[in-house]
């Protein structure tokens, strides 16, 4: 039995490196915290198995050829899942500009809503330590970002502003009620409850900003906030688009995006779009630095293509022919149409909704290896410990061998 | 293997050659005294130009800031995908490339270094794992202090020289950083709290310490730790007319210590004419012409859409007006620092932008000392990178920068001396100002020189008379002794290094900045602090030695 101190986790995105980790016989189980997504992902650490092709045991070399095969022989491949450190993002680039594939996370989804946003209009933005020591009043958005992100009350939220004169903080929940569990871990902290349509928060947004310059039409609630906004030293406006509802989430956004702007002309705000579900944010990172665009980008042809739309891989996936799909945070993953050729470089105990053509276990990020992580703010990258041997290989390394085992191209 | 590069006009200035005839010799990626034998491979120079690789001091080229620039130029990605080719990877992009695109166009010009002069400490993993992914060029970050509030707290606590210096050795260590950097100290600390604008002498926010103070101590850290580079200083009010002022106060500031003023062409306006906006390029060439502790780069801007990418959110909030196309983003970080990206189009017949570049070019034509002058675009904030063999013929060629004035706003040449400016510089100065003396600058002993035990970066051009021709694609670059680039056409790929200080310092500091880590900053130190083996996977860092006290 060994305790693991000061373990960092690399679930979320929120990027807690506080915690402790006890290990017996293999088995991992956090001591330190109740973080239901540490505690699940954590203790999820079954024993290795063997690489399958077709359903059968197979070596890691007859594996690792069959899924070259796969991927080289496809006319149109999807490079997705991207669940994995910054290592493994780097091999999936390689192996997807080898093979012309289009790439994409599994959680683009909400990073999306964002980004969309950000490349129309830009924004003004903080991390997470800033929100700590010097907001004095927290609008959190919508539906309660805890439910993706447990601790970011304990941790980011609930200390005082140490460089903020009055060190004093309140919270307001506009458009979602706070969970049982914020009311909690909120403690002291004072908060209020504005009530809204979470589908409406693009118009609460819009005359939040109107009632800024204008208050006379507002309702009392919106009235009020916007003069406590105003009144504020540094007002950060929290939101996770990945639990928007309706379609045009993006345009939710937008608007909020907006609303800092305009308390920006009289005081200071920034927004703090919340995401980094499975390292997304990392994969955003790596994929914006190699190839100049974002996920959800082609690489047939050559030359990056990007567009969030056409190549996100939910859509993607019924154009394309093969699917390699890695998830090492998870042992999860989509079912796929049938007579999809899919690769998947998985968990072990992963359930497979349909057995897929080649099946290679891998070892979790900040589990059986040391990872580069981003956090959801998308500035603090984090580099996660090592904490057992289960004799699995990391995704860098399976992606690397595979991209080996392609036929070498004819040189010019 | 010896590799004799045989007949070639040397310029190498940190060995006073200046274009004589002579033979090079390299062994192991090392140049070497003639060691007498046979070469087993002669590769003949005769009638060519042979200078060290050439090294950046100072282009943005990786980080945060970075990212959010290549994100927020959506259209330049669009419009300009670089599809793979060779060895040269996939990817995009003109002022904001990606990574391998960046590493082979410095390498196609015979660059063989660029250093990234704005890595946060909260972003310098970021910056080391992008950094990483650039091929063919070395590069390093400076770090960015004085904006951090735990440095204007140790400040303010009165906290004496000793201790502020252990501070500045304790990050730059932990960060693995060159350099120290500081971008309109206090400045960035004080728009956190609502202020957009801070005077040398006024008092700042919360912690209540001027940029004066901040300068002073910073300066003073780097003296003391002995860095080979001196603070590396972005000044107060970018781009705000009248800024020459405070330009000065800011080497006054420093009281005699080494200081470097980069993108001073920024920071070299006045208020002058019936424009309220003129060159103050001759009270700066001045300043500089006489303090042999002063040195500055330019920051000269090119015609033509780019993107700014700062620290200087004050200064960035400001300029977003100016935005083109209308989109911009700005981010308060970690409380360490900020940035902000405006998209830039800088037009030759806007007077303002017109003059700009006018006063960039005085600037370079006015410092008489080219090893105290470095040639930069403060890429992209002034231009591309690419932009540089562009900017070497207007600095060699005199009819060709008086043809270039004459396409601008015809108000320029009477608000500014540079159609009276006859200097040219020569190939000796170019290879001065783009290789040796970066290089002695930085303290990097063994590049941006050609004498033995240099690394064998070797630049090889034919001399042609059109200078951006001839520097736009050189006919040999060699990296580390190996052959990357012929005739433009990368040959092979290399590893770039990584390049740092570990100036000594009291770990006792440790211990208060764990305490304050602890209480605040959500991160443990332990996990903040970068180890030597997560850079380039544990291959590549190249330690610089610090000399402290000794200047
Ligand atoms: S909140 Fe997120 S980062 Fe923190 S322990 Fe839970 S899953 Fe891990
Ligand atoms: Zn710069």
């Amino acid at each position: 039995m060994a305790t693991h101190c000061d373990v960092v986790c690399p679930f979320c995105g929120l990027g807690c490196d506080d915690l402790t980790v006890e290990e017996d016989a293999g088995r991992l189980a956090v001591r330190s915290t109740d973080c239901p997504v540490a505690r699940e992902r954590f203790g999820h650490t079954p024993p290795a198995e063997p690489p399958r092709v077709g359903g059968r045991p197979a070596s890691f070399d007859d594996a690792v050829r069959a899924a070259a095969e796969i991927l080289w022989t496809s006319r149109a491949p999807l490079v997705a899942g991207l669940g994995t450190d910054v290592a493994g993002v780097r091999a999936a680039l390689a192996l997807a500009e080898r093979v012309g594939a289009v790439v994409d996370h599994e959680r683009s989804e909400g990073l999306y809503r964002n980004l969309a946003v950000f490349q129309r209009s830009g924004w003004i933005a903080t991390t997470f330590a800033e929100l700590r020591n010097r907001c004095d009043l927290l609008l959190v958005v919508g539906p309660d970002p805890a439910a993706l992100h447990p601790r970011f009350y304990e941790r980011w939220v609930v200390p005082p502003p140490a460089l903020q004169a009055p060190a004093l903080r309140e919270v307001v929940f506009l458009c979602g009620e706070p969970l049982e569990t914020t009311r909690a871990a909120l403690g002291e902290v004072p908060f209020t409850v504005i009530p809204g349509d979470a589908t409406q928060i693009g118009a609460v947004a819009a005359a939040l900003s109107t009632a800024l310059t204008d208050p006379t039409g507002a309702a009392p609630g919106i009235a009020g906030l916007a003069e406590r906004l105003r009144a504020a030293h540094y007002a950060v406006v929290a939101w996770a688009a990945a639990g928007f509802p309706g379609a045009h989430a993006d345009l939710a956004v937008e608007r909020l995006v907006r609303l800092v702007q305009d308390v920006n002309r009289q005081t200071r705000c920034a927004g703090l779009p919340l995401a980094g579900y499975d390292n997304v944010v990392g994969a955003n990172q790596v994929c914006t630095w190699q190839l100049g665009v974002p996920l959800r980008t082609s690489l047939a042809g050559g030359a990056p293509r990007h567009d969030p739309h056409r190549f996100a891989w939910e859509r993607f996936q019924h154009a394309a022919d093969a699917v390699l799909w890695i998830s090492a945070f998870r042992p999860e993953m989509p079912a796929f149409a049938t007579g999809k050729a899919v690769v998947a470089l998985a968990q072990p105990g992963t359930a497979f909704a349909a057995e897929p053509a080649v099946v290679i276990p891998v070892g979790t990020p900040g589990i059986d290896h040391a990872a580069h992580v981003f956090r959801g703010d998308s500035i603090v990258a984090l580099r996660t410990g090592h904490l057992i041997d289960r004799g699995l290989p990391d995704v860098a390394a399976v992606l690397s061998a595979i991209t080996a085992a392609l036929p070498q191209e004819a040189s010019c | 293997m010896l590799t004799k590069l045989a007949g070639g006009r040397i310029y190498d200035p940190a060995q006073g050659r200046d274009g004589e005839v002579g033979d090079l010799f390299v062994r192991d990626g090392r140049i070497v005294a003639d060691p007498g034998t046979e070469p087993d491979e002669t590769i003949d120079l005769s009638g060519k130009v042979v200078m060290a690789g050439a090294i950046d001091i100072h282009s943005h080229i990786a980080g945060g800031k970075v990212n959010l620039a290549r994100l927020l130029m959506a259209e330049e990605h669009r419009a300009e995908p670089v599809t793979a080719e060779g060895l040269c990877r996939c990817g995009g992009g003109v002022a904001t490339p990606s990574t391998h695109v960046t590493g082979c166009r410095y390498a196609q010009m015979g660059y063989t270094a660029a250093f990234e002069p704005a890595m946060l400490a909260s972003n310098a993993r970021h910056a080391h794992l992008e950094m990483a992914d650039i091929p063919l060029i070395d590069t390093g970050g400076y770090l960015v202090l004085g904006n951090d509030d735990l440095f204007l707290e140790l400040l303010a606590s009165g906290a004496g020289e000793a201790a502020i210096a252990d501070y500045v050795g304790w990050m730059l260590t932990a960060t693995r950083s060159l350099a120290v950097k500081s971008v309109n100290p206090g400045g960035i600390n004080a728009f956190k709290y609502n202020q957009r604008k801070l005077d040398v002498d006024a008092v700042g926010p919360f912690h209540a310490i001027t940029p004066r103070r901040i300068l002073a101590a910073l300066a003073a850290a780097v003296r003391r730790l002995g860095v080979p580079h001196p603070l590396h200083l972005h000044g107060f009010n970018l781009g705000v007319p009248g800024n020459v002022e405070a330009t000065l106060d800011s080497i006054a500031a420093v009281d005699g210590l080494p200081l470097h003023l980069t993108h001073v062409q920024f920071h070299a306006y006045g208020t002058e004419g019936d424009r309220r906006f003129s060159s103050a390029a001759t009270q700066i060439a001045e300043m500089v012409n006489r303090t042999p502790t002063l040195s500055i780069d330019v920051g000269q801007i090119m015609f033509g859409q780019t993107v700014t990418a700062s620290a200087d959110t004050m200064a960035q909030m400001g300029n977003a007006g100016h935005a083109h196309p209308k989109k911009w983003a700005v981010m308060d970080i970690e409380c360490d620092a900020g940035c902000g990206v405006v998209p830039f189009r800088y037009r030759d017949k806007a007077f303002v932008n017109a003059l700009q570049w006018a006063i960039g070019l005085e600037l370079f034509l006015l410092v008489t000392d080219p090893w105290r002058i470095f040639l930069t675009t403060d890429h992209p904030n002034g231009a591309p990178f690419t932009s540089y063999p562009e900017l070497i013929r207007l600095l060699m060629d005199r009819d060709y920068r008086l043809a270039k004035l004459a396409e601008l706003h015809p108000d320029v040449p009477a608000h500014c001396i540079l159609p009276s400016l006859a200097r040219e510089y020569t190939l000796g100065e170019i290879a001065t100002m783009t290789r040796a003396a970066p290089a002695r600058s930085l303290g990097l002993k063994d590049r941006g020189h050609l004498g033995p035990g240099a690394a064998a970066d070797v630049v090889v051009y034919t001399d042609r008379p059109d200078r951006r021709a001839m520097f736009e694609t050189p006919d040999l670059v060699f990296k580390d002794g190996r052959l990357i680039v012929r005739d433009g056409v990368m040959v092979a790929l290399a590893a770039g290094r990584t390049h740092v200080v570990e100036p000594g310092h009291d770990p006792a500091i440790e211990a208060w900045i764990d305490r304050r880590f602890e209480a605040r900053m959500g991160q443990k130190l332990a996990h903040f602090r970068i180890s030597a083996d997560e850079i380039r996977d544990g291959d590549g860092l190249v330690r610089h030695d610090c000399r402290p006290g000794a200047f």
